[in-house]
């Protein structure tokens, strides 16, 4: 490709049809330029159009295409073709620093971010004079260029902050100072200075603010993996003007935006952030300054305004506060009772005060406003920091902190009292305040777990909080409602129970509350509360403690999903399937009226599922309903059919990949459910379960493998006479999971319930066939997890079909191969098998084997009967051997990318583990000691000589002991 | 029945697992790249401006020292350096060593640019001028106190045999003047200090230790000695090593605090090595008066005394015994206690890799009483000192019993390593995290991962770790989330009424679970 003005026309055409809104017209076009972006030349035809072209459109596309081309190329992997030619490489490198600066802003932050790939690959051996090329523009005196270069610096060095120590990082730092410490020294006091000449120009002062907030960010990078000498000689320089610009203020750089951090803001919390990092880390070589940056901060947290514009910046503020007080050696600098009571009162009470913004979140956006309040994302914001910094202060003064703070709290308990209406702001303070103070430990399953001694939590509750629940008017002062319901909620733990009894009624009557919030904390606090634990491992509140208010509870909870905003509310589901399991068959007189609304809410959400953690709640509650119902009595079953099938078939019919794994559960809690039959409705179903497509995602194979089990279990005669057709279509489900590391025991599942159900004389002409791919997958792949399968696979052959048929299936196929399976897989790996059912399995199968196929008495198989009773012996008496081949530690993580997330268990739809061998087999160990009489009886003198010469003596005697055990002697 | 095998087995793959457990000990490696400031209590390489304990009296040497005569210029000096008399000679060594001497930028250069050196080394054999040859040793001694280049051109004039020559001089004053030239070129790195050595440094330097050597020439020798065994790539000749050792041990046993400094750091510079290093130090029987001047009172001694029984610990678990036995495990709660940081600091990586021994040695670490100053440390301690105390903590939870493993915890270890989750190092972050998931693998060994769930997430452990997730370090961020996942999935969704729902998910029953997690 030539650098020339006709590539140039062609390329611009391209480009500019990569704009096109319609995709026919779109794609093509990125296509072709996919297809010749391999060719010499083509990234610098793209820098010359970024740096030419008349049009700007055409310019700022070239630079992005530029960025992006760089992005999937540049790296060079090793054993793949190199894909930027040397050429290009050198002709890139040469030219990209001065383009870079003298582009407009736009195309710059692109050129820049190219820079950094490339910087990230060729920094600093192969692009040797990119560091001495950017502190040379350093002196250059424009700071349109000089932030360029800071900004690439940026990119380039922000990954010393979270790589890890190595020779090869701190020799490109060691590398960067020595080129760039000094310079970017210079720069900074120059830069101040600066900023001191055009105190009064704005426009100047806005460009040098935001190379002071540059260099520092470069500051954290450089001192982020140790103190380097440099800047330990220099300290006094950072410090101080750090410091300097710490108590600085401008009302030019003041902006008027209330959401937007300014230039100010922005410098200031990253000079917090450092100094954080020097406390932290250098504390002996930065103690000296220490001081200073605590008065300084702090000075700046009470001049602070309430504006969301300096949310960071207060945060990381406190932050840095909250971290220096747990120090013992800074005690010094808070113990003062007026420092304490000067940070209660200016820095900690302020911010948790209920701004505006809070409120403006409670009302229009009370989604984010759970998420923060309820579930903790609120790390970044004030009141979390306030919290963590009372938390700090207590560490060493928690009764002074008390003592201050309980002052506040009557206080403006008082105020709001005076005028509730006008004040409620101040008692949502003083909550928020008892709340801090109080919780010292905290988990989501039993709210607040370790508590301020302190403070009196119980009578709290009775004085403040249970006058707002008992209030009859739910939607008056709605923010102090919900404080109430989620004192309740985090304190559940804490108080006592007769408190939680008589909030629950009240609790019901807020699920009405027209607050979003409001409604929510409450279905929330009551799905709490159900969770509790009392004594003897049941739970605290029973069903007979609820038989009074049960039609309210479910009545209102399934109101509240009618209010607005509320109609996937995950946190009212979660009650709703909370109740059912607390209240058990209570709710059975009601369920013809839920399970219509039910159905009717899945219709719905089918339709564009969007809120997971609601369509999982819901379909658990479905699952609920069934089983409550069905155990009470099993023919209704088929309501639940009548009523479920016709949305089930919509889903499976517009393929709602969401839900299919659900109605799978659903659809085999309902078969299971049923006697030894199937209905015709399922078996309609049932060529479908086999279309490739469900099985292709991996979220579908355990619910569609646990499916095609229950309709074996209840359906074989059915399979075997009507839809034998199917069969191999089965077969070939089983295949499919086979050849799957992640899903080979998937396969054997439907494997083992083929064995078990079908009728032999169905699966007669296949059985080789299977035996055949199995062998197959043991040659090619042998896992652990694979032979572990095998092993209860083959063994339950053998019970089902007996011991000859299973030796002589294996030796039809290749002589002797029933010696050999036993040998390298059976004798060696049983000891693996793991589970009680699979062991069980495994103990009769190969006790079979031992008494009851002659080949192991006659042939050369003889010398491994006694290895195989070791190894049963040994599968009964020793710990598992749960080892793994080192090569194989990771296998199945590779080959099930997001499988454990993609597939939604039901939790209600569960099912009881199944055990083919049942109670026909009680004792494993008797039944060995009985088959071996039998066996010695057939054969007199055998079995002991046997014993006597090979078993160990150990084995020997756990061997009789089962005999003794059996009351059975061998002869 | 071969059940002892089946368990020794499992226990190595536990132990292997993600780690070989060689590799937890720490070993300082010195030839890392370094950002910071050269350490503040370590040894200086070279010395310029020590005062000679033999030298006679000033005056008697250098009659015009007190004059008030402007001192000569590099021109004078030139012209009486190169002059054919002796008193010429004598004044213009005497100037240069003036002139080397000055405290601020001395004229190292210029000195060696003028060409004087050849004319110094020559002056050196001199035996018959004792004054020049002082003076002359004196200047090359300063010169050779410089950067590497003005070392190297000392050495390429030939001096070191001349001053090897010097060692026997029946004079002290320039013998011990020798002493102190070769000790700089030693400490200008391997190259020189193994030319020393095969010129047969060591037997000349031994010779002069007896029982009347003044203390004051012992100190500079055992110094000059120390720099005869410092430094790595290569380390020196095993030969050397076993000629110094005993005179070293000798040393080991006086009374003065200079000379104790100065073999404490020569043992420690020999015990910074690969374990047969440590194997020569150890077999000299030397380590219990180590582990005793780990208390001297003196902070020279005591560093060197600590980094020395800090390296042996880094070596096999017999070698560490050897430090067990001579009782480091007493004496390292004062010092991880100490005020000093950097000593706390060596303390716990001593610790810490007591910790990465067999379960014996972590029970005697836990009887001696270490388990309260280590969770002081990584509560208060100073940064440097925390990461090695969360090595230790890792090493402890990878090789520890179970039992151990709760005393460690129950010790406030866990909630001191949560805390430290928020620190800037993406390194002791992820083996904070190691050490969480050790715990939680004991844990599991008692059944006990729901309650250490709980305890994590009531010590705010759970908050940090999601938090994690967000990290930019790939491996930080995975270990995050494979804790999360593991050990906080959405465990309410299981664990909610048991007698419907407890043995209903054992459709896969929790084994096959595991399996499939690997």
């Amino acid at each position: 490709m030539e650098l020339n003005d006709g590539n140039l026309q062609t390329l611009t055409e391209f480009l500019r049809k990569t704009l096109d809104p319609d995709p026919a017209v779109r794609r093509p076009a990125e296509k072709f330029l996919e297809s010749v972006e391999g060719n010499q030349n083509y990234p610098l035809l793209l820098l010359t159009l970024l740096e030419k072209s008349q049009d700007q459109v055409i310019r700022v596309c070239a630079a992005v295409t530029f960025k992006n081309y760089i992005k999937r190329n540049w790296r060079i992997v090793e054993d793949e073709p190199n894909k930027v030619s040397d050429p290009d490489r050198t002709a890139i490198k040469a030219n990209i620093v001065n383009l870079m600066l003298s582009s407009p802003e736009q195309i710059q932050k692109q050129l820049s971010d190219a820079i950094s790939i490339i910087g990230r690959e060729d920094f600093p051996q192969k692009w040797p004079d990119l560091l001495t090329e950017m502190v040379t523009r350093f002196r250059s005196g424009d700071f349109h260029i000089i932030n360029g270069v800071l900004r690439t610096a940026h990119s380039l060095f922000k990954r010393y902050r979270h790589e890890f120590k190595s020779n090869e990082l701190w020799s490109e730092i060691k590398l960067v100072l020595d080129t760039f410490a000094l310079p970017l020294t210079e720069l900074f006091k120059a830069t101040i200075e600066l900023c001191q000449t055009h105190a009064t120009d704005v426009n100047a002062l806005k460009v040098l603010f935001s190379s002071l907030t540059l260099i520092s960010k470069l500051f954290y990078s450089l001192n982020f993996q140790d103190l380097p000498e440099f800047f330990e000689d220099n300290m006094e320089t950072w410090m101080t003007n750090f410091h300097g610009l710490l108590t600085l203020d401008n009302k030019l750089l003041q902006t008027d935006d209330e959401e937007e951090a300014g230039l100010l803001e922005l410098l200031k919390s990253q000079i917090c952030d450092n100094a954080a990092l020097y406390a932290q880390k250098y504390d002996e070589e930065f103690q000296p300054y220490l001081p200073r940056f605590v008065t300084a901060i702090w000075n700046l947290l009470v001049s602070t305004g309430q504006e969301v514009k300096y949310d960071l910046l207060v945060s990381n503020a406190i932050q840095f506060l909250a971290s220096v007080c747990e120090r013992p050696h800074y005690k010094h600098l808070f113990e003062d009772q007026n420092t304490l009571t000067s940070i209660c009162e200016k820095v900690i009470v302020p911010n948790m005060e209920f701004r505006s913004a809070d409120e403006e979140a409670f009302e229009d956006n009370s989604e984010e406003y759970i998420r923060r309040d309820l579930e903790g994302s609120d790390i970044d914001t004030r009141r979390r920091a306030a919290c963590d910094l009372v938390r700090g202060l207590c560490k060493f003064f928690e009764a002074p902190v008390t003592a201050i703070f309980s002052g506040y709290v009557n206080s403006m308990l008082s105020e709001y009292a005076k005028n509730p209406g006008g004040n409620w702001k101040h008692k949502d303070a003083a909550i928020y305040l008892v709340t801090s103070l109080a919780s010292k430990a905290q988990t989501q399953k039993h709210g607040i777990t370790q508590a301020n001694e302190l403070v009196n939590l119980n009578e709290f509750f009775v004085n403040h909080i249970l006058s707002d629940l008992k209030s009859p008017n739910v939607n008056e002062f709605p923010v102090l409602k919900a404080d109430a319901i989620k004192y309740v909620m985090i304190f559940r733990s804490q108080l006592p129970k007769e408190q939680l009894l008589q909030a629950v009624p009240l609790l019901i009557s807020h699920l009405q509350a027209e607050s979003t919030v409001e409604h929510t904390y409450a279905a929330h606090a009551l799905e709490r509360l159900f969770t509790m634990r009392g004594p003897n491992n049941s739970t605290l509140i029973t069903a007979a403690e609820m038989a009074p208010f049960t039609e309210q509870l479910l009545n209102n909870l399934f109101k509240a999903l009618a209010l607005p905003g509320s109609a996937e509310n995950e946190y009212i589901m979660k009650a709703i399937m909370r109740s059912f399991s607390l209240l058990q068959e209570a709710i059975v007189p009601y369920i013809p009226t839920l399970i219509g609304q039910l159905t009717h809410k899945l219709l719905l959400v089918s339709k564009n599922p969007s809120k997971p953690h609601f369509n999982h709640y819901l379909f658990e509650s479905l699952c609920l309903s069934v089983r409550i119902t069905c155990k009470a009595n099993s023919a209704t079953v088929s309501s639940f059919e009548e009523a479920l099938f016709p949305v089930f078939t919509e889903i499976l019919q517009n393929d709602v990949q969401e839900f299919l794994p659900y109605v799978f559960q659903v659809m085999s809690l309902l078969l299971e459910i049923h006697a030894n039959s199937i209905p015709s409705s399922y078996m309609a179903l049932f060529p479908h379960l086999l279309q490739p497509a469900l099985w292709e995602r991996t979220g579908n194979i355990p619910p569609l493998v646990r499916l095609l089990q229950a309709y074996l279990e209840k359906g074989s005669a059915t399979i075997a006479g009507s839809a034998a057709d199917k069969i191999p279509g089965l077969l070939g489900v089983f295949q499919k999971l086979i050849a799957s590391k992640a899903n080979d025991h998937q396969g054997f599942y439907l494997l083992n319930s083929i064995i078990e159900h079908m009728p032999p004389e169905s699966i007669i002409q296949y059985r080789k066939q299977i035996f055949i791919l199995l062998f197959q997958r043991l040659q090619s792949s042998k896992t652990t997890k694979f032979i572990k399968s095998f092993l209860v696979f083959v063994n339950l052959y053998c019970v089902k079909y007996g011991a000859i048929a299973l030796q002589e299936i294996f030796d039809s196929i290749q002589p002797k191969m029933f010696g050999m399976v036993l040998e390298k897989i059976i004798i060696p790996e049983v000891q693996k098998v793991s589970g009680a059912v699979e062991k069980k399995i495994c103990a009769v199968g190969i006790t079979k084997v031992l008494t009851e196929c002659p080949a192991m008495m006659d042939t050369e198989y003889t010398k491994l009967w006694t290895p195989l009773l070791q190894a049963l012996i040994g599968l009964f008496e020793l710990p598992e051997d749960d080892s793994i081949p080192d090569d194989e530690h990771f296998i199945d993580i590779e080959d099930t990318p997001g499988y454990q997330t993609a597939f939604s268990q039901l939790a209600f739809a569960g099912k009881k583990e199944h055990d083919p061998i049942g109670d026909a087999v009680g004792n494993p160990k008797i039944l060995l000691a009985q088959s071996l009489h039998k066996l010695s009886t057939a054969c007199p003198g055998r079995v002991p000589s046997m014993l006597s010469t090979s078993l160990n003596a150990e084995a020997l005697q756990y061997l009789q002991g089962y005999l003794q055990a059996a009351t059975v002697q061998l002869v | 029945m071969p059940t002892k095998n089946v368990v020794d087995e499992r226990i190595s793959k536990f132990k292997n697992k993600g780690k070989d457990p060689v590799k937890l000990r720490e070993k300082r490696i010195t030839e890392c790249v370094e950002l910071r400031k050269a350490s503040k209590n370590e040894n200086f390489m070279k010395r310029r401006n020590i005062t000679l304990s033999s030298l006679p009296d000033e005056d008697a040497l250098s009659p015009d020292s007190n004059d008030t005569v402007t001192p000569l210029s590099i021109e004078d000096i030139i012209k009486d350096v190169n002059s054919d008399s002796k008193e010429s000679q004598t004044r213009g060594c005497q100037a240069a060593r003036k002139l080397l001497s000055q405290e601020r930028n001395p004229p190292l250069k210029e000195i060696v640019d003028a060409g004087l050196l050849s004319r110094f080394v020559s002056f050196l054999c001199m035996d018959d001028e004792p004054t020049l040859q002082f003076e002359a040793a004196w200047a090359l001694t300063n010169i050779a106190s410089g950067t590497s280049w003005h070392t190297q051109q000392v050495v390429e004039h030939g001096a070191v045999p001349a001053f090897i020559s010097l060692l026997a001089s029946p004079m002290l004053h320039i013998s011990e003047q020798a002493v102190w030239a070769l000790g700089n070129i030693a400490g200008d790195g391997p190259a020189y200090r193994d030319v020393l050595i095969e010129c047969n440094v060591i037997p000349a330097l031994l010779a002069r230790i007896c029982p009347d050597t003044p203390v004051g020439y012992l100190r500079n020798l055992t110094w000059t000695l120390s720099n005869l065994c410092r430094n790595k790539n290569p380390c020196p000749p095993l030969s050397a090593v076993l000629q110094v050792l005993p005179s070293l041990i000798q040393l080991l046993h006086l009374g003065d605090k200079d000379i104790l400094s100065d073999a404490c750091w020569a043992i420690s510079y020999l015990s910074d090595g690969d374990n047969d290093r440590i194997d020569v130090v150890v077999k000299t029987g030397i380590v219990p008066r180590l582990v005793e001047l780990m208390s001297h009172k003196e902070l020279s001694v005591m560093t060197p005394a600590l980094r020395s029984i800090g390296n042996i610990v880094s070596g096999s678990d017999l070698q560490t015994q050897a430090a067990v036995d001579a009782g480091v495990l007493n004496v390292l709660p004062q010092l991880m206690r100490h005020s000093k940081p950097s000593v706390q600091k060596e303390a716990a990586w001593a610790l810490s890799n007591i910790a990465a021994g067999p379960c014996k040695q972590i029970q005697q670490l836990i009887t001696c009483g270490l388990l309260p100053p280590l969770v002081e440390q990584l509560r208060n301690g100073d940064f440097k000192t925390q990461r090695e105390a969360v090595w230790a903590v890792t090493n402890f939870t990878s090789g520890g019993t179970v039992e151990q493993v709760v005393t460690l915890v129950q010790s406030g270890a866990l909630e001191a390593i949560i805390n430290l989750l928020q620190v800037k190092d993406a390194k002791v972050i992820l083996v904070i995290l190691d050490a969480i998931n050790n715990i939680f693998m004991a844990a599991e060994k008692l059944g006990e991962t729901e309650k250490l769930s709980l305890l994590v997430e009531e010590l705010g452990g759970l908050d940090r770790i999601e938090m994690l997730q967000n990290h930019d370090n790939d491996m930080v961020y995975q270990a995050a989330h494979s804790l999360i996942e593991k050990y906080f999935g959405d465990g309410e969704i299981e664990g909610i009424k048991v007698d419907t729902t407890e043995d209903a998910f054992l459709f896969k029953s929790p084994d096959v679970q595991r399996t499939f997690e690997f």
